[in-house]
């Protein structure tokens, strides 16, 4: 398989507080990889990071072989890297057909837009029923599927799940992660961050724990799997609604 | 999708163009037949407001930041439309100190007008290239001072404005026919420019800009085209302002008109069109209805001492009580039309699961 994504050694602050020291990762095409850790861990600013919404101060990116470290959000979605944020976040005063608009706007054209839709439409049946009502108006779960469904608007060669689970019910938590499973078959390429470090290793081939910034483990599900129950107690153990993290 | 669906569709989610349109439109008609000099006037002042407030809805109510700054393009374009109309000998008289190049140019009204506008967008296309950049508090703190900074040039600089004195003799042109063509063509720019491609990735980011920068919007591009299609729609509505008012100095220019501006537009919800329409409305009744009441006060003698800034005063309690209970707006943030729809759908209650 081909490496999709390979992140080299990168570094990241927020002002003067270091947040990544020396993050290396790889993705490759078709797979399934999961980014493991506590909070505060790194796991969202390596996100950053990669989307470009934020400029590491040392280390590369590379997608599909080419550059964009340090390049725009903008630009970096246009080669067909689609983040789903942390938290949901959906434009909640636009309308779900708004929303989702936004998502195809990189990829736009009326033929591929009304197929896509069609196609989401068949993944998240609710998407239809809401689609003229402001995406606030959505609950939680609801609004989970519509940043999901935006991201994938836009055609993603790589999909990045912020925290997926997050805040949601133990159900909607179950429909989610049956969700990424489904979207692996299809054969896209996912980079998860979760907390919830169980349930994410049923689903994915390959995972990296990351601790105060550094890659502390890596390798396939069942390898970093033997690890985790190791360390069973900071990663949170049987907790299993994705909200807790064991102390 | 048959062509008659597709209308029907498209009259469904737009019913608050036409309904607006049309209602200006009958008003206004009404009103210059009727021909009573005081509505006429009022009606005419109505639609050049409405305009400016169209020009403010298309930057603060689509990008979310605040603009105080909005009434300075307003007097760019009413001042170089002034000096570009305005007959040779009558500014060799009002502007003693005016440059002799400016003296000797005159060009019929309506590419004034033009020209106004397109100054104001020019001015636009400078500054805002590195202001569209801030956001929040520090965006529209850097824009209030902007502000402040056209005021000072507009009361200083003798040789164009007359300085802070009156700048008088601006031929008149804008009747109300003219104001209400002009106010139904911004509802549809403004109505369109929302509903854009543009318009739609400005309000994205206005819901949450990293969000937005994560769907693969370029947020700095998308304000800086509403920032400036504001500031052309400013200068275009404060050339036609100059045309009707014929005699104006820096002070029309300043916080008390922003003041008026903000209060219509936060009134009526900054998020739509309807929005605009509806507090313009409501702001020119309640201030027209409170000068009267100013008027009958003093002239009557019903007080021992005199009133004045009765209309602000109760325009500003107006304003804190909107925020208070209504804070997006009379009609909040959707067009009328999208909105009676949407009020008959049940909302969700909670997280239910979805399978």
């Amino acid at each position: 398989m081909e490496t999709m994504l390979r992140v080299t050694d990168i570094h990241a602050a927020y002002g003067a507080v270091r947040a990544l020291h020396g993050v290396s990762l790889e993705v490759a095409e078709g797979e399934v990889v999961a980014l493991l850790g506590v909070n505060g861990a790194g796991k969202s600013t390596t996100l950053r990071a990669i989307t470009g919404l934020m400029k590491p101060t040392q280390g590369s990116i590379t997608f599909r072989g080419e550059d964009i470290t340090g390049r725009k959000p903008e630009s970096i979605v246009k080669r067909g890297l689609s983040l789903v944020p942390e938290g949901r976040e959906i434009f909640s005063t636009l309308t779900v057909e708004e929303n989702l608009r936004l998502g195809a706007y990189v990829s736009y054209s009326r033929e591929t837009y009304r197929e896509d839709l069609e196609e989401m439409f068949e993944l998240f049946p609710i998407l239809k029923e809401r689609f003229t009502q402001a995406g606030g108006l959505l609950s939680g779960g609801e609004q989970q599927m519509l940043a999901i469904a935006r991201a994938l608007m836009a055609r993603p060669k790589l999909l990045m799940l912020d925290e997926p689970s997050l805040g949601l019910s133990p159900a909607i938590t179950d429909h989610v992660f049956e969700l990424i499973a489904q979207l692996r078959e299809r054969g896209l390429t996912i980079l998860l961050v979760e907390q919830n470090a169980e349930r994410a290793l049923e689903v994915v081939d390959k995972a990296y724990l990351l601790s105060n910034g550094v890659v502390e483990a890596s390798g396939t599900a069942a390898e970093v799997k033997a690890q985790v129950d190791l360390a069973s107690i900071y990663l949170g153990g049987e907790d299993s609604d994705g909200t807790g993290v064991g102390m | 999708m048959s062509l008659l669906r597709q209308a029907a569709d498209w009259t469904r989610h737009h019913a608050a163009l036409p309904l607006l349109a049309a209602l200006l439109v009958v008003a206004g008609l009404v009103i210059n037949f009727l021909g009573s000099p005081l509505l006429v006037n009022i009606f005419t002042f109505f639609c050049v407001s409405l305009m400016m407030v169209i020009g403010v809805q298309v930057f603060m109510g689509n990008s979310g930041i605040l603009s105080f700054l909005h009434v300075g393009f307003v007097g760019v374009g009413a001042y170089v439309s002034g000096l570009l109309s305005t007959a040779p000998a009558t500014k060799a008289l009002g502007v003693p100190n005016l440059y002799p190049f400016l003296v000797d140019i005159q060009i019929p009204v309506l590419p004034a007008i033009a020209v106004g506008g397109l100054v104001a967008a020019l001015i636009a296309v400078i500054i805002g290239y590195p202001l569209m950049r801030l956001s929040d508090a520090v965006a529209v703190i850097t824009l209030f001072a902007t502000l402040i900074v056209f005021h000072v040039i507009m009361t200083q600089w003798d040789n164009v404005t007359n300085g802070p004195r009156t700048f008088f003799g601006v031929p008149e042109y804008t009747t109300l026919i003219v104001a209400l063509v002009a106010a139904v063509g911004f509802l549809l720019v403004g109505y369109w420019f929302r509903e854009s491609s543009v318009g739609l990735r400005l309000r994205a980011s206005r819901d949450d800009r990293y969000a937005a920068a994560a769907t693969g919007i370029h947020v700095m591009g998308v304000r800086y085209a509403g920032f400036v299609l504001s500031a052309l729609m400013g200068g275009l509505a404060g050339g036609l302002w100059a045309h009707y008012i014929t005699s104006f100095s820096p002070k029309a220019f300043y916080l008390t008109e922003m003041f008026l501006l903000i209060s219509m537009i936060v009134i009526g919800g900054t998020g739509s069109i309807s929005g605009a329409v509806i507090g313009t409305t409501l702001v020119t009744v309640a201030r027209e209805g409170l000068r009267q009441v100013e008027a009958f006060i003093n002239n009557a003698r019903v007080l021992p001492f005199e009133v004045y800034g009765l209309t602000e005063l109760v325009l500003a309690v107006l304003l804190v009580l909107v925020l208070v209970w209504r804070p997006a707006g009379v009609i909040g943030g959707q067009e009328i039309g999208v909105r009676l729809l949407r009020n008959r759908r049940a909302l969700p209650q909670e997280d239910v699961p979805t399978d």
